[in-house]
């Protein structure tokens, strides 16, 4: 039984029930470092661990419902930092580690977090941008043996001297628990809060849609800044007490060829951009290493194309199963989940007691096989409780007892449903979402350039790239120095993932009279077709 | 300035780090932020910096800096 006595605690559900229920000697983690560091914890370790983190936090003086960031690459430690925080009933948010400045202000500066886990090498980035952080009051470092500072600290120095037992307090459903942000079309990115009761439904889907079994030794890809890394690399698995490996290196075929292998994994989830790049593979290459083990591969973060669920046939033996879900739904809402025959290009059916719909923008139904929004019934157990601290923005995603996703598909015959494209601008590269607007913004921050249109296009391994647009000031010239600074300039700013694949150069950015980026005319341009109404068009 | 010289400002540009201390042994798992995305910067950079151009064979045959700094090498003599 997962909730014993009312205590949905997210952090001593993976932790200290695991104990309790006789999994203190069995593998929780196995970690595989970039230059070939092995680690191995158990339940009882990983119990420990988070309770030392629980009672630093307490230490330091952070209360429930501060905001508590995690901001290092796939290390041991994250895992023990972001379930103790969720014993202390802090909230915990996750970066990635390839963000920049401004990605990083944004975020931090949002929910006013007043606290960061992060290493050594990492800190010049939080320090360009602390004095605009006047909330932030402690940052620990993984990687430093003594405090270099009253306010900068060292994690191992405070691990060594907190105690292992913790007593997680009572904490009801509704608590609020992860905080994960995200993109939109307009505006800053968006920090979708959840709440503790959300493991009821990651425990649900770990166990019926990935069908995570006991002695399974299970590898989720997915990086802790995105919302699969912690709700099926961590929390969905370890609520069923399965044994995780978690690989800190960078993408590399024979490498994760040997993980699958060596590391003798029964359950797969991954990427269809990671997919893509696999396929690019001769056949003879997935012959030398022996995969049998394998019982299930899943997907997400992209729409799954039909040429991957064929190559996963042909090379595996398997069917590649994708999953449907968002950073708002917190778990897996929709999936080709095994038992159900895998309609290739199809994300599945929705779960049992999830109730999906293809709307109109007016709201009305529509029938079968027309494409709309796609819509979910609201009140399943891990939908997000807030985009925090701001809840009109919430609302609207709300509307005639509907949750609009945002994304756009339609329904076939046979209840399978078919992702056709995002309502709005919003641009999913390799599972991640970019805000053109940030990318907008960061190019402006650049003298050369007097406005910038940024849009999504379509791409064989991305799925969908970043492609820019831009105006130059009188006196500057476009040339490879110059996108080069461009490139640059986004990378470090936004992040790596969010820098434009392609420049064009134009005379201005169209707009509308009231002086928004009419990206859609952008599109139809790169892709050379009619822009369609145009009567808004600032002339 | 050596060629180690000149590649090292261009990784500390590339990654926004000045403190970025190039080894020959030294890997993606060595620098910050050096990931596929950002290799693509990083390589853009080199060819611009240097004023040559690598073939798609030669950028998959690098497996650490030493490789990179022999084929600059190669390249310019």
């Amino acid at each position: 039984m997962l909730i014993r006595n009312n205590q949905f605690n997210v952090g001593h559900i993976c932790t200290c029930l695991q104990c309790e229920l006789g999994h203190s000697g069995k593998l929780a983690m196995k970690w595989l470092g970039p230059r070939g560091e092995k680690a191995s914890f158990t339940f009882e370790d990983l119990n420990q661990q988070s309770s030392r983190f629980a009672n630093i936090l307490g230490s330091l003086g952070f209360a429930p419902g501060d905001v508590f960031f995690i901001f290092l690459p796939k290390i041991p430690e994250v895992y023990f930092a972001f379930l103790g925080t969720l014993k202390a009933r802090v909230i915990v948010g996750t970066l990635f580690s390839n963000f920049g400045d401004e990605a990083l202000l944004d975020r931090l500066g949002d929910c006013r977090a007043k606290g960061v886990l992060t290493r050594k090498s990492y800190l010049k980035k939080l320090l360009r941008i602390r004095d605009k952080l006047p909330a932030l009051r402690r940052i620990l470092l993984v990687d430093v043996d003594d405090h270099p500072a009253g306010d900068i600290l060292s994690l191992p120095k405070l691990l060594a001297e907190s105690s292992p037992q913790f007593a997680t307090p009572l904490t009801p459903p509704e608590t609020p628990s992860v905080l994960h942000y995200t993109s939109g079309s307009t505006g800053k990115p968006k920090g979708a809060l959840h709440r503790h009761r959300s493991v009821a439904l990651q425990h649900r889907t770990a166990r019926d849609v990935l069908c995570l079994q006991p002695d399974d030794r299970y590898w989720c890809t997915a990086d802790h800044g995105w919302v699969t890394g912690t709700s099926y690399g961590i929390i969905g698995p370890w609520s069923l007490g399965i044994s995780q490996i978690h690989y800190g290196g960078v993408f590399d075929p024979a490498r994760w060829s040997e993980v699958l292998q060596d590391e003798r994994i029964t359950v797969w989830y991954t990427a269809p951009t990671a997919l893509r790049m696999l396929m690019r593979q001769e056949p003879a290459f997935f012959s030398r290493y022996d995969l049998s083990r394998l019982r299930h591969i899943f997907s997400v973060g992209e729409p799954l194309n039909p040429e991957i669920v064929h190559w996963g046939r042909k090379i595996f033996g398997k069917e590649i199963h994708d999953t449907w879900w968002q950073t708002e739904t917190g778990a897996i809402l929709i999936a080709n989940r095994p038992g159900l025959p895998v309609r290739p290009g199809s994300m599945g059916r929705p779960l049992d007691g999830i109730e999906a719909g293809i709307l109109a923008d007016d709201g009305a139904p529509l029938p079968n096989n027309e494409q709309g929004n796609l819509c979910l019934r609201p009140g399943w157990d891990s939908m997000f409780i807030a985009y925090y601290g701001h809840d009109d923005i919430y609302q609207q995603k709300f509307r005639q007892g509907w949750y609009w996703t945002g994304d756009t598909a339609r329904r076939d015959d046979e209840g399978y449903y078919w992702f056709m494209g995002r309502s709005d601008d919003v641009i999913n590269t390799a599972g991640h979402l970019v805000s053109p607007f940030e990318v907008e913004s960061a190019l402006l921050e650049l003298e050369a350039i007097a406005e910038s249109g940024v849009i999504a296009a379509p791409d064989a391994l991305l799925f969908e790239k970043v492609v820019a647009y831009v105006a130059l000031r009188e006196g500057f010239v476009w040339d490879g120095d110059l996108e080069l600074t461009a490139r640059l300039h986004v990378s470090n700013r936004v992040s790596t993932m969010a820098t434009p694949q392609e420049f064009f150069v134009v005379d201005s950015i169209p707009k509308t009279k009231s002086g928004k980026i009419m990206r859609r005319v952008l599109k139809a341009r790169y892709l050379g077709m009619d822009a369609g109404d145009v009567s808004a068009l600032e002339i | 300035m050596t060629t180690m010289e000149r590649l090292t400002e261009i990784f500390r540009r590339v990654f926004a780090d000045e403190e970025i201390h190039l080894r020959p042994e030294m890997t993606a798992g060595d620098v910050d932020g050096w990931d596929s995305l950002s290799h693509v910067n990083l390589i853009l950079a080199v060819e611009r910096g240097f004023g040559i151009r690598f073939q798609q064979k030669e950028l998959l045959a690098f497996r650490n800096v030493g490789d990179l700094l022999e084929s600059i090498e190669k390249k310019l003599t």
